[in-house]
């Protein structure tokens, strides 16, 4: 989950990093201002500069009519519900502070650079030595004199050095505490009277986290902070309800099309592989899914239930890589009920069922009784699609 | 929400069963919460038995072997 600038601002004044004055702006609320200021446009993006997001203002009239119009406009597919305002400061140089995750290392990530502001992977790749990155560990975490150690090495000494090192420290810190996937100050900004500012910020919450922490969680059901230009659907919502029936398993992670052919899809990146499979056989999919971790008979026949209950949609295709973790006797009967509750014939709706792995055995005697065709691990991932493509058209 | 079972039915034989308080196997075991107390007797929540994992605990741990668990796919 990727907060707004204002969001992970909070975060970042809760830890105590300086941060520019700045308050949040919504639609028609009048502004009295000092002096020049930033307009930031709250949406989940990176490069809002570039698309049009943040914008100066030099006065009152001209900081209102900014407003408006950074509200009005769609940027990258957002449109903004509020806008951050902050005190426009002069600023002496950039850095890039950065915590995020090496899933190759398997280790947090510490990155620094004295050249901030910019595009941090175009830098990395045009000019690597002025990106400095150090892992460090879960356990010893980033203490300020290791943050020390990687300032130092970009070439910063003195007061700078004594300044800079607690903020990237302090950020790893926040980047283990929210169980963040990505924690980045772009740029930290010093100020003509020596003070270090984040200006910008940059905070990913792991999806599987945010109900560890109750102030994210609060965000996250806050329908209202973001406007996509796609917004879930009532289908979406209905499905992750079903997700969150039990803890066991995942049954609903579901993403709606306009297809005719209902997909329960699973295992270990397997849904990727099959939505793209039957698409490229000439399937029409009603929906994308994510089923695995063993769900309960409930889960998966609600999702049956409420793919079904998709107008255009007699078919469903249940395809998934070889599971060890999910049982496939448990799958077929809550695709199996799903079919049956809903009144129609499992064996004409099944349009291909190709679960191999742990208690087929007992998987392949439930759909031999209701007449599924049975596709065992010899039948891949793809000829299962075609199958199920050719049968839904 | 249905609940009707198609696929696993439990049983527990009320004549041969000691009780909640003399065993109570059952009810403590079952991961998927198929027994429930009712009184001093196990009952089986009908809803949940299509959620029987055939893990075969309950077989275990009930001392007079009144519990029987029938698939009904293979009838």
């Amino acid at each position: 989950m990727r907060l707004l600038e204002h969001e992970s601002k909070r975060i970042l004044e809760k830890y105590r990093i300086a941060l520019p004055a700045g308050r949040l702006v919504g639609p028609g609320e009048p502004l009295a201002i000092d002096g020049p200021v930033m307009l930031k446009a709250q949406i989940p993006i990176g490069g809002r500069g570039k698309a049009g997001g943040i914008l100066a203002a030099e006065d009152a009239e001209e900081a209102r009519q900014k407003v408006a119009l950074l509200l009005q406009s769609n940027l990258r597919g957002y449109i903004p519900k509020s806008v951050y305002m902050e005190e426009k400061k002069a600023v002496k140089q950039e850095f890039f502070l950065g915590v995020t995750y090496d899933t190759v290392a398997k280790a947090p990530v510490a990155i620094f650079s004295a050249a901030g502001g910019v595009d941090i992977e175009e830098l990395a790749q045009r000019e690597p030595a002025l990106v400095r990155r150090e892992h460090f560990t879960v356990g010893s975490r980033l203490p300020v004199h290791r943050a020390r150690e990687i300032v130092a090495d970009a070439g910063i000494s003195g007061k700078l050095l004594l300044g800079l090192s607690p903020v990237l420290s302090t950020l790893a810190e926040i980047f283990l505490d929210y169980d963040a996937t990505v924690a980045e100050i772009n740029p930290l900004g010093l100020m003509e009277d020596g003070r270090l500012v984040a200006l910008d910020c940059h905070l990913e919450i792991d999806d599987d986290a945010v109900s560890r922490h109750a102030d994210i969680a609060a965000l996250e059901k806050d329908t209202g902070r973001v406007e996509g230009e796609r917004r879930t659907t009532d289908f979406e919502r209905e499905a992750a309800g079903i997700d969150s029936l039990d803890h066991r398993g995942v049954a609903g992670r579901v993403i709606e099309f306009d297809g005719n052919l209902g997909l329960i899809i699973g295992g270990g990146g397997a849904s990727l592989t099959a939505f793209d499979a039957i698409r490229s056989h000439g399937g029409r999919p009603a929906n994308y899914c994510e089923i695995g971790g063993n769900p309960s008979v409930l889960k998966v026949r609600e999702l049956t239930r409420l793919i079904l209950s998709k107008p255009g949609v007699d078919k469903i295709a249940v395809i998934m890589n070889v599971v060890s973790n999910t049982r496939v006797d448990l799958v077929a009967r809550g695709i199996v009920k799903g079919i049956l509750e809903c009144g129609r014939s499992p064996a004409e709706t099944v349009a291909v069922f190709r679960v191999p792995g742990a208690w087929e055995e007992e998987g392949f005697k439930i759909l031999s009784k209701y007449g599924i065709p049975i596709q065992g691990r010899t039948v891949s991932i793809d000829e299962a699609a075609k199958i199920a493509a050719t049968k839904a058209n | 929400m249905s609940s009707t079972s198609e696929f696993i039915r439990v049983d527990v034989n009320m004549n041969t069963c000691v009780g909640i308080t003399q065993c109570g196997g059952c009810v403590r075991v079952c991961p998927v919460g198929i027994f429930q107390k009712n009184g001093d007797a196990p009952a089986v929540v009908a809803k949940n038995e299509d959620e029987c994992i055939l893990c075969e605990l309950c077989l275990q741990a009930c001392k007079p072997r009144a519990i029987t668990i029938k698939k009904l796919y293979e009838t």
